[in-house]
């Protein structure tokens, strides 16, 4: 593209921000390619970044002094030092940065967290999810970032009631804390962040060991809006019975896989906030009774209910969408009871219905499909998995008239054939489609996709073995933007089918386990054109020899993930990929018969600072050195033993 | 609560409670060794105990008629090691001695020389022996003629503690008061008039000391009686000053001046010394009755010497202690530095031991520590406390403090970078083997690798595996790794740009 100097007089500078900020990510690649100029509007109106690799940040950090956001969870050997760096840096665009991702870091740790957060003034949103070794003392590190308002410590481990207490009185502005999977966490942590963090917005204390004494003192925070408690076991309808009269604002409640809470509670929560938006209480609630629908039908504003695995009969399906009229998303997964008759009249109701998930609803037929995607335009995502008895009429009515459809889940509906594959590709936004395990369908559907779904983003073709080489070249061809791709267990490809996946320039995840058929060249030719490959998964594929290998080590410097078993790599082209892929951190190493002990160990020293999960034979345990052990461990490297 | 201190208080109490009356002895001219292979302490009042053997020096029938059954025997002598006159006869004794056994010495060359042959070997030995034992009594009347000067540099010596061998010929006499014991028991000979001295000595306030002697037994008593209402007057006030509350021992051996806490311990100590004190009387536990005939005993308290101290005599709302242990605990805690630091905590110090133990006993198990330094047994306690204050928060204990990753991967790293490292597998490969070999620690060779055949499955002409001597000390390392160059010769593929750096999905 030339641009004519006297363009560029007339546009000025600001007048190119503008139009920079219309764009898109991609385009705004192009436009940084454009012209100097261009790429210093780039530089400057950029505001959020994800580094992919350490090595470049202090270089980035300064091409862009405008950052707010800065997202290194994906890069390898984050540590310490790195983050010092950046805390110590002091470049306009560190000193500015609102939100930081270091989430899945392995070697973050207090003494590193404690200067940024001291030099980070304007720390807003921090993200320190599944670090390995995030502790009591890694948040009284992060406690001095006194501005903190978002905070997301997901499956910290190891942070007790001591850390959490720290956070609290630190950053008791805090609006948003999300405390999932910190099993160490207990009543008194929960009742003392309700106690200071009085302005607490947002709150997920999904899967804690928490108790109905909890549940009371978060009933006292008087700006509450989410609270998410996935599968707090100790909680019962006791407990929702403080949210009743508690927590005046509350507007979304998740209150899925709770074991002891039963429709009664629900009842209280319900009864307590009638503005209550979101209702999420999948597989807990064993029936969706008369009384519930009473107090359900108070909720004028109503758009998320989730009953999953409760018995809905088909009246109270009615019941609840004539009272809740304004509702976008409904989930109704394995509510067996669920028939044509109440989807009709739950069609007819909510028109504004987005999502719909009738996974495991076996007797939903053409009928209910037709019904939704007559009355509902705006569908958006339907989930149909394992619903046997749809077939291509179903499929015809969502071609006609779900324009809008972004996601379709048709996983096991093996109903679905050619020509349904056909209809659905008429649904051009199709961004997500999942045809794992339809049996029924071969290259003929799989080009009709092909063809028109050129949104599509992902394609899930899981053991559909009936497809083969000419559908994968009319995907390749027509699906660019496709970033992640399963073809597990399709068996009728081969290295001519699998070699034109490389014109998928954006593909980031793919899965070719158990393709028996294809070979070092097929592999060589994917590492060759997908740059992006982030996730590759070559379980059972036998027949590759070392060329893809080697081709793979060679070309594929973003793969992340990769699953090596069964696979017949040798001891050379295993060290060569693990000391090459210099962002590899997750690698699954079972059962490779032609590597020997030494050849893991020399691979495993290659890559053992970057590993972050690591998938290994039982019996090594005690072949390798116990050095490379410890340093793996020392890295925060978890080792799965098979 | 029954620990040594009591016991320590306990004789210290009796000791303390002596007449400062001096003793008198005859200046007979008694041999020193003959002395002490006879003296005994056989004095209950001095040191507690009965020894259960007559004395039968002189000197000390005298002193028993003399100073009663209470005469503070060893103040007395103490008294004496600072007469100059004292010094003065002690050398002149020592010089005489040491004469005598060069008069003995020369004899002894001179028949040797002549009589060689005829002496048998008893005779030898015997002579042997005297000179022995005389050069011992010389060294220990030096040791105790130079103990007598150790008071005057008692103040520095007295409270550090330091090695004592125990040994009657080491010298060493950390404690004056040691010193002191073996000072008198040389010198006892000697008659010297009541002196003056500023010595470590009990002050006895009550005029009635004469009859004061007797048995402390002491409870588990604290020193904090504040409830009691003695009428002044009703009890008698002693008072010890701070060398005797701060001495480690308070019973010593007459032989080699070794001390100790307990009496028992001594009367056990002493059995090494001959079979004298083996005796059943002498093992005995000394009588406890006082002298007889005494009148009611009147109630003792306790005066602490510290000046301006409540518990000090001079207060105007004198409060005192009950027992001696309370007067030793409460001077420690009071007026004296915490020298015993918790070995768990590191934080708490304390200057009594029995109060060390017995935080010891529960340190750790307030474990819930505030920033503000309170420390609660109860995890909801502190998180109340917590909530309660502002800006309060809870400490995390320094033990929780695990080896960070971090350093340890540093060390991983560091190890990397050199090259002969113990961390390093020996990887020899090809050419680079012998060149590496030295390199490799002795017991890493063992996974030495042979990547000979391995490394040549696709018979790469241009990749020259030479190139592997380095790897080793890559193999922890960060950095692109070689196999990037090596890939780039061996395959032929021409060297290309690292993939996106930056991936333009937005948060």
């Amino acid at each position: 593209m030339s641009m004519s100097p006297s363009i560029l007089s007339v546009l000025s500078e600001d007048l190119l921000v503008r139009v920079y900020e219309f764009l898109d990510p991609p385009c705004r690649k192009t436009w940084r390619l454009i012209s100097k100029d261009f790429l210093r509007v780039d530089s400057l109106s950029r505001t959020t970044i994800r580094i992919l690799r350490v090595e470049f940040l202090p270089t980035l950090l300064f091409k862009y002094p405008n950052l707010s956001s800065l997202d290194l969870s994906v890069c390898p050997k984050l540590d310490d030092n790195v983050v010092l760096r950046l805390a110590l840096d002091g470049t306009v665009s560190t000193l500015g940065i609102k939100s930081l991702n270091l989430s899945r870091s392995t070697a973050v740790r207090a003494r590193g967290l404690e200067t940024l957060a001291r030099m980070c003034h304007a720390l807003e949103r921090v993200d320190v999810s599944h670090c390995w070794g995030f502790g009591d003392r890694e948040a009284a590190a992060l406690s001095s970032a006194a501005g903190l308002r978002e905070l997301k410590m997901d499956k910290c481990l190891s942070l007790s009631d001591v850390g959490l207490a720290r956070i609290v009185v630190g950053c008791s502005n805090l609006n948003k804390i999300s405390l999932k999977w910190c099993m160490e966490i207990s009543d008194l942590g929960i009742d003392l962040l309700c106690k200071i963090c009085k302005g607490l917005k947002s709150l997920d204390v999904s899967y804690l060991k928490i108790t109905n004494d909890s549940i009371r003192s978060i009933a006292l925070l008087p700006k509450l809006e989410v609270l998410d408690m996935v599968s707090c076991s100790l909680i019962d309808d006791a407990g929702l019975q403080f949210l009743e009269n508690g927590s005046p604002s509350l507007q979304e409640v998740d209150v899925t896989r709770c074991e002891r809470v039963s429709l009664s509670g629900l009842i209280s929560i319900v009864r307590g906030h009638p503005d209550i938006q979101l209702l999420k209480a999948s597989h807990c609630v064993s029936e969706v009774s008369g009384s519930f629908l009473q107090y359900i039908k108070a909720l004028k504003h109503l758009k998320t209910i989730w009953i999953d695995g409760a018995h809905v009969s088909d009246s109270s399906l009615v019941t609840l969408s004539s009272s809740c009229r304004s509702l976008m998303e409904i989930g109704l997964s394995r509510c067996v009871d669920v028939t044509d008759i109440g989807m009709m009249g739950l069609a007819r109701n909510c028109l504004n219905l987005k999502t719909l998930n009738l996974a495991c609803c076996g007797f939903v037929t053409d009928v209910a499909i037709s019904a939704v995607a007559h009355s509902c335009p705006n569908l958006e995502t339907l989930k149909l998995e394992s619903c046997h008895l749809i077939t291509e009429k179903g499929l015809q009515s969502l071609g006609c008239y779900s324009k809008l459809l972004q996601e379709l889940d048709l996983t096991d509906c093996y109903g679905v054939n050619d020509r349904g594959l056909e209809y659905i590709s008429k649904c051009s936004n199709l961004q997500r489609l999942k045809l794992g395990l339809c049996t029924n369908i071969s290259d003929k559907g799989i080009f009709h996709i092909g063809s028109k779904c050129s949104k599509l983003l992902e394609l899930d073709l899981y053991r559909c073995a009936c497809f083969g080489d000419d559908g994968l070249a009319a995907l390749s061809r027509g699906c660019k933007s496709l970033n992640r791709l399963i073809l597990s267990y399709c068996c009728e490809l081969t290295d001519t089918g699998v070699e034109q996946i490389r014109q998928l320039d954006h593909l980031s995840h793919l899965e070719l386990r158990g393709l028996k058929n294809i070979t070092g060249v097929g592999l060589a030719a994917i590492a060759c054109g997908c740059k992006k490959l982030g996730y590759l998964d070559l379980k059972l594929c036998e027949n590759i020899d070392d060329s893809g290998f080697w081709a793979l080590a060679y070309f594929s410097k973003n793969l992340r993930q990769i699953n090596l078993c069964n696979c017949s790599v040798s001891d050379t082209a295993l060290c060569m990929l693990m000391s090459n892929l210099s962002r590899v951190q997750d690698v699954d190493l079972v059962h490779l018969s032609r590597v020997t002990v030494e050849g893991f160990e020399f691979a495993l020293r290659a890559c053992c600072n970057r590993l972050k999960k690591l998938k290994l034979l039982a019996p090594l345990r005690f072949l390798l050195s116990s050095e490379l052990l410890e340093t793996l461990h020392a890295r925060g490297c978890r080792i799965r033993w098979d | 609560m029954e620990t040594e201190d009591d016991l320590c208080n306990n004789n210290w109490g009796s000791s303390s409670s002596k007449s400062r009356e001096p003793g008198s002895s005859d200046g007979g001219n008694q041999t020193f060794t003959g002395f002490t292979s006879q003296q005994k302490w056989e004095d209950a009042s001095i040191l507690d105990y009965e020894m259960g053997v007559e004395p039968s020096v002189q000197v000390f029938d005298e002193m028993k008629a003399s100073g009663q059954a209470n005469v503070d025997f060893l103040q007395g002598v103490r008294a004496q090691a600072w007469d100059p006159r004292t010094m003065l006869s002690n050398l002149s004794f020592m010089e005489q001695k040491i004469h005598q056994l060069q008069d003995l010495v020369h004899l002894l060359v001179g028949r040797g020389g002549q009589l060689q042959g005829r002496l048998d070997e008893l005779a030898a030995q015997q002579q042997q022996q005297l000179i022995t034992t005389d050069l011992t009594s010389i060294i220990i009347q030096l040791i105790s003629t130079a103990g007598s000067l150790l008071p005057s540099v008692k103040h520095n010596m007295s409270t550090a503690p330091g090695p004592y061998t125990g040994q009657p010929g080491s010298a060493v006499f950390p404690y004056a008061r040691e010193a002191n014991n073996v000072a008198s028991q040389s010198q006892n000979n000697n008659n010297c008039g009541a002196q003056e001295f500023d010595l470590p000595k009990p002050v006895v306030v009550d005029e009635r000391e004469s009859h004061v002697v007797e048995e402390h037994e002491m409870k588990d008593e604290d020193d904090v009686e504040e409830g009691e209402n003695l009428p002044p007057g009703s009890y008698e006030i002693l008072q010890l000053e701070k060398e005797e509350i701060l001495a480690p021992h308070t019973h010593f051996c007459t032989i080699c001046g070794k001390g100790f806490k307990r009496d028992a311990n001594l009367r056990m100590h002493m059995r090494g010394h001959g079979d004298e004190y083996k005796t059943a009387a002498a093992l005995a536990k000394p009588n406890k009755e006082s002298v007889p005939g005494s009148e009611p005993m009147l109630i003792k308290r306790y005066s602490c010497p510290f000046l301006g101290c409540k518990r000090n005599k001079e207060h105007k709302k004198f409060q005192p202690l009950k027992t001696i242990l309370c007067v030793k605990n409460h001077y420690k805690r009071t007026h004296c530095d915490k020298s015993f630091t918790c070995s768990r905590c590191h934080t708490k110090k304390f200057s009594v031991i029995a109060d060390l133990k017995t935080h010891e006993k529960h340190c750790g198990k307030n474990k819930w520590l505030c920033s503000c330094g309170t420390t609660f047994s109860r995890k909801d306690k502190l998180f109340g406390h917590i909530a309660l204050f502002q800006g309060h928060t809870p400490a995390i204990p320094l033990e929780e403090m695990k080896p960070s990753a971090s350093t340890s991967a540093q060390r991983g790293s560091s190890e990397g970078g050199n090259n002969n490292n113990q961390g390093m597998v020996g990887f020899n490969l090809g050419s680079a083997s012998i060149a590496n070999q030295e390199t490799a620690q002795p017991g890493m060779t063992d996974g030495k690798i042979s990547f000979e055949e391995p490394f040549s499955p696709m018979n790469f002409d241009t990749c020259n595996f030479g190139g592997f001597h380095e790897f080793p000390r890559l193999m922890f390392d960060d950095s692109e790794s070689s196999f990037q160059m090596l890939i780039a010769n061996a395959c032929g593929f021409s060297p290309r740009n690292v993939g996106e750096s930056v991936s333009d999905t937005s948060l």
